[in-house]
């Protein structure tokens, strides 16, 4: 019996970027023989309806990943998070105001941004 | 159309533009100028703040001011990835990035080259100098430049632990003793004029109107700076704290607030020349901690033997 000839396809990992204010973000793999095709196989596969800005295609074998272990957590870490500061709005509240947080300055921000753009049509 | 037109027609149209993409000179210059003067705040921004980890009142607020520092480093680092990638075609590397820094030719922002000399100015720096900080950050979200849009979200998203942790501090020390309260009110006597020259010059300057040509920022100095009073003012006065200038006062006409300019002239001269009170023993220790581990850097490209 002869023996059959198998064509070996490399394993690509996928990203993809939705946005241009995104990162791009893993949704899959794929096999392919060449990284244009994979390109190609990847916009089929996984962009059949989303929209995307960009793709990325990378060989597995040049992904090097960590193990569990190296990322593992063993000490309280609540003092460089938000919420390790809760207490902050029972503090205001004293004081009759309230805590400021970041989506409130980017909405303020934001504001201005629109105003200077209707500015700019009138 | 010719590149220079198709570029702004990108631009015009809210397109982001990317590292490997045709850009005009200007565009690059400007913003090499900023993010790599934003980069280096950064990273001189920590100074103040490390030199009160051996000094924290407590172990819980030692672990949070290493975890700001260790942040701002982190922002640094960001930061000066996307410089590289946009000097790269003039030739400079990473290495140059850092020793411009000590050979004065990237300036920092004016608030670093102040003293942070109680534990008080250390809450401030955390809560008013980090305030204006983000305010100007979250103005930056909608630049036309991809990669530094991309970070800057990251930043802002780090940037509300920081927020929550100077306002600990400040909330703590406007419960405290009277020395405490008196303490914080001397902070702010101390920094409220560096606070209002971080904006910047209220005119807009030559620089800044191309920035906004190519929206590389929207708002103005002036603007970025009512919004921090805005959000700051009835803070301050809420935990009862003075604000250092007798003719503050909000104009319910123009609907903006009235204020004492800073000695221009005296904060502008600290930034370019680098003569503040901290700039020199802070510059010289980035070069010392540069020049330093040099050799370090030099050994990790060196393959393991046997």
């Amino acid at each position: 019996m002869t023996k059959k000839e198998v064509a070996e396809y490399g394993v690509y990992e996928v990203f993809i970027q939705k946005s241009y204010t995104d990162p791009h973000i893993h949704v899959g793999s794929l096999v392919a023989p060449t990284s244009e095709l994979a390109m190609q196989w990847a916009r089929e596969n996984f962009l059949r309806r989303d929209s995307a800005v960009s793709l990325w295609v990378v060989q597995r074998e040049h992904i090097d990943q960590t193990s569990t272990d190296f990322l593992a957590r063993e000490l309280d870490r609540k003092y460089r998070e938000v919420r390790g500061y809760t207490e902050n709005g029972r503090l205001w509240r004293m004081f009759k105001e309230k805590t400021l947080t970041i989506e409130e300055i980017v909405a303020a921000v934001e504001e201005k941004n629109r105003n200077l753009k209707s500015k700019n049509k009138k | 159309m010719n590149q220079e037109e198709m570029f702004m027609k990108r631009i015009k149209q809210g397109e982001k533009i990317e590292a490997t993409d045709w850009m005009p000179d200007e565009y690059r210059q400007l913003l090499i100028k900023l993010i790599h003067m934003h980069a280096v705040s950064e990273i001189m921004g920590a100074y103040p703040e490390k030199e009160w980890v051996p000094k924290a009142p407590s172990l819980r607020r030692k672990l949070a001011i290493m975890a700001k520092v260790q942040d701002e480093m982190g922002h640094g680092q960001l930061l000066l990835r996307i410089v590289e990638d946009l000097v790269y075609p003039l030739g400079k590397k990473r290495e140059d990035l850092i020793e411009d820094i000590y050979y004065h030719r990237v300036k920092f922002h004016n608030v670093f080259h102040m003293e942070a000399r109680t534990w008080a100015d250390a809450g401030l720096i955390g809560w008013l100098v980090d305030g204006a900080a983000i305010i100007n950050q979250a103005a930056l979200l909608s630049t036309s430049y991809g990669p530094y849009a991309r970070v800057l979200k990251r930043i802002c998203a780090e940037e509300s632990f920081h927020m929550q942790h100077g306002e600990n501090i400040i909330l703590t020390l406007a419960m405290g003793t009277a020395k405490q309260k008196q303490m914080l009110q001397d902070s702010l006597n101390y920094w409220w004029e560096s606070l209002l020259f971080f904006f910047g010059p209220k005119e807009v300057t030559p620089a800044a109107e191309r920035m906004i040509h190519y929206r590389i920022r929207t708002l103005t100095n002036e603007q970025l700076r009512q919004k921090f009073f805005d959000k700051y003012i009835p803070r301050i006065h809420s935990i009862g704290l003075t604000i250092p200038d007798p003719h503050l006062k909000y104009d319910t006409e123009k609907k903006c607030w009235v204020y004492t300019e800073p000695d221009w002239k005296k904060f502008s001269e600290i930034v370019k020349k680098n003569n503040g009170p901290k700039s020199r023993e802070r510059i010289e220790l980035r070069r010392q901690a540069h020049e330093g581990g040099r050799w370090v850097r030099q050994a990790m490209l060196c393959k393991p033997v046997g």
